[in-house]
Formats: C-alpha cells, sequence, structure tokens
C-alpha cells in the first residue's frame, strides 16, 4: 500500500490541475467552435445564416424566431469595423462577444434610434479612425452577432436584403 | 508492479477524473442561485463579465452568446406547474396574457436544448403569432397530436422537452423583481 502514496498523491494533484485547466479552457474551446460553425463566410466577414432548424443548430438553444447574423473576428491584423443597419419596426441589435464568452457592447434598433451605425473594434493601443466610436477588448478573437426577430420564419425572404446592409471588415484606412 | 506501472495509472486516472470532474461542476445550468417563478428559472448571470473560471464555463455550456438581462430574460422550464418533468407523450395547456417585453417566444427543445424535427415545422410560438381571447390571454396546445382547434407547438413521443421563454427588452416593472411576474401557465391535460 505504501508504494501507492506517491502516484496516488500525483493523481490527486494532477486531477485537480486538470479540472482546473479544463474549467478554464472549456469557455475558449466553445467559442473556437461556435466561431468556425458561425463563419460560414470566413473570419472578419458578415455571415447571413438561414434561420434555425433541426438540421441547422450552431448553437445550443437556437431561437428559430430569429434571423442571425455573424462576424467571428480577429484583431490581430488591425481593428474591426462593424455596420449595423437596424430593419424599421424590428428589435435587432448587435452584440460583441470577446474569446472568453464575455460581452463586451450590446446596442438595439431602439438605442440605435432605428438608424444605421458603426463601431470600430479594437485592442488597447491599436490606431483607430479619427471620430469613430470605439469599443477596447482586450482579445484578438471572439464574434459579433445581429439577432433581427421575425414574427414569422417566412418574412425572412423580405428583410435578407435590408439585414445584408450589415456588414463587417478590417479597417485599412484611418482617415 | 513496477513503480513506473503505478504513476502510468495515477497519470490516465488523474487526467480522467480532472476531466469528468470539469464536465460535471460546469454542466448544471444556471440553476444555482436562480430565479424561480412557478416551474420557470432565469439566470441575470447571462452575458455578463463572469466573475470566477466555474460560472464563466457554465454560462458558455448552457447559453453561449445569450444577451445580458436588460437586452433579453431567458427563462427554462424542464417541469409543468405540477413539478412533473415535460414529457412528450403529454399534452400540455401552455396559456397566459402579454408579458412585460417588447417581444417574448416559447421554444421547444429537447433535453440537451436543440430543436428536434416535427411534421408541422414549428417549434416556437411568439407574442406576434398568438390568438388573444376575450380576456386578454392566449393559450397553445403542446402535444405529439396536433389539436383540433387552436395553436399548437409540437411535441416529440417518448421524448422529454424542456421549454425556452425569451422576453426581449423587458419592462422596468418585470426587472425590478422578475420571481413575481406573472409568466405562462404550464398545466398537463393528460398523457
Amino acid at each position: 500500500m505504501r508504494d501507492w502514496l506517491g502516484p496516488l498523491a500525483f493523481g490527486f494533484i494532477l486531477a485537480a490541475a486538470t479540472a482546473w485547466g479544463a474549467i478554464g479552457a472549456i469557455p475558449y474551446g466553445l467559442m473556437k467552435i461556435a466561431s468556425d460553425r458561425l463563419g460560414q463566410g470566413g473570419v472578419n466577414a458578415m455571415s447571413y445564416g438561414n434561420l434555425a432548424n433541426p438540421a441547422r443548430q450552431p448553437v445550443v438553444r437556437p431561437s428559430p424566431d430569429l434571423a442571425y447574423s455573424s462576424c467571428p473576428y480577429d484583431l490581430s491584423a488591425g481593428p474591426l469595423a462593424i455596420d449595423v443597419t437596424p430593419v424599421p419596426g424590428r428589435y435587432s441589435s448587435l452584440s460583441v462577444f470577446d474569446a472568453a464568452t464575455d460581452v463586451i457592447f450590446v446596442r438595439n434598433d431602439v438605442e440605435a434610434g432605428g438608424k444605421p451605425f458603426r463601431i470600430i473594434l479594437a485592442r488597447e493601443g491599436q490606431a483607430v479612425p479619427a471620430g469613430a466610436e470605439v469599443v477596447r477588448t482586450s482579445h484578438d478573437r471572439g464574434i459579433a452577432l445581429i439577432r433581427l426577430l421575425l414574427k414569422d420564419p417566412k418574412e425572412i425572404g423580405g428583410l435578407d436584403a435590408v439585414r445584408r446592409q450589415s456588414s463587417c471588415a478590417t479597417v485599412t484606412k484611418l482617415k | 508492479m513496477k513503480s513506473w506501472h503505478r504513476y502510468a495509472i495515477a497519470l490516465v486516472g488523474g487526467l480522467t477524473v480532472g476531466l469528468g470532474a470539469a464536465w460535471a461542476l460546469t454542466g448544471g445550468g444556471l440553476s444555482n442561485g436562480a430565479i424561480a417563478n412557478g416551474p420557470w428559472t432565469t439566470s441575470l448571470g447571462f452575458g455578463t463579465k463572469a466573475t470566477d473560471p466555474v460560472t464563466r464555463a457554465v454560462v458558455a455550456r448552457a447559453g453561449l452568446l445569450a444577451l445580458p438581462a436588460k437586452e433579453t430574460v431567458y427563462w427554462s422550464a424542464t417541469t409543468d406547474a405540477a413539478g412533473a418533468p415535460l414529457d412528450g407523450n403529454c399534452r400540455y395547456r401552455l396559456s397566459g396574457k402579454l408579458l412585460d417585453a417588447r417581444w417574448w417566444s416559447v421554444t421547444i427543445y429537447d433535453a440537451k436544448g436543440y430543436l428536434v424535427a416535427n411534421p408541422a415545422d414549428i417549434w416556437s410560438v411568439n407574442g406576434a403569432n398568438v390568438a388573444l381571447d376575450a380576456k386578454g390571454e392566449w393559450r397553445v396546445t403542446i402535444a405529439p397530436d396536433k389539436p383540433a382547434d387552436g395553436a399548437w407547438l409540437p411535441g416529440t413521443k417518448g421524448q422529454p422537452f424542456h421549454l425556452t421563454l425569451r422576453m426581449y427588452n423587458p419592462g422596468t416593472a418585470f426587472r425590478a423583481d422578475p420571481a413575481k411576474a406573472v409568466l405562462p401557465q404550464i398545466v398537463k391535460e393528460g398523457c
């Protein structure tokens, strides 16, 4: 039995360290999976997802009433400009999540006064265009998500053109 | 048995227990410290900066990309009004008045939180598509078979189900005391 004291102590310490490390890694891992599934159009580009149904469920508990547009981003090459065009009279919102899953920005259509708006998402220290509304983050990666509520799934045909006016792209010009 | 054999066993055991513990500790959903209202529970912790790694991992698993409570409150029900688990074989009356929010919807999921195929392609009801009666109440039947009249949310035979109630831009009165808000009733009518 004495032969096992060392291995058992090692096993306990390893189990605790593994659990701690895994718990810390879960949010990052799930965000990575969500970015890959949502980002059909690649990184730093807006993907205009089809409505959720049993065959298409990129995240857990998707809402079948929402048209999700998503922009998985990576700020390592520079800040990201996100342009949002609300649909008149409809709930819509932009939310920005960082790689740790924390929400770092939310604005809905009412808060935007029903008007289009642009935000610049940037790491601390990154140069940004003068006069822009800037949201700073401590992570390179994350997901910007636009939700648009539908009264009926059939409405997507008529609203798709408007939602495609929202976009995201790496900032290349600072003026 | 040689010493390194014992350490090898401890290595495999430690990794397995550690990963299992991490998964178990973060899989409970947000029931701890949650707000309960009849069969509905919610946590106002979604979409906020998590204060500790365990809470952050729990939120990531239960509601990745969920909005903060000011924007949307997510209620979850896994039982009916009597406390019995929601059963896809049974017929339920889901009813209520208009909710204190700019928009609301109730969506049916399997126990893991995913949509299940049904012949009607219906997975939710919302404030814009429910009909109100003379008393200002709406009513939906949750059952595997289409009811003779009224709105239908299809259940799946042989499977338990969960409901998620989303309230977008909930009113200030609601947010002041979510536990006392009037939420939809879930009453079992038969199996």
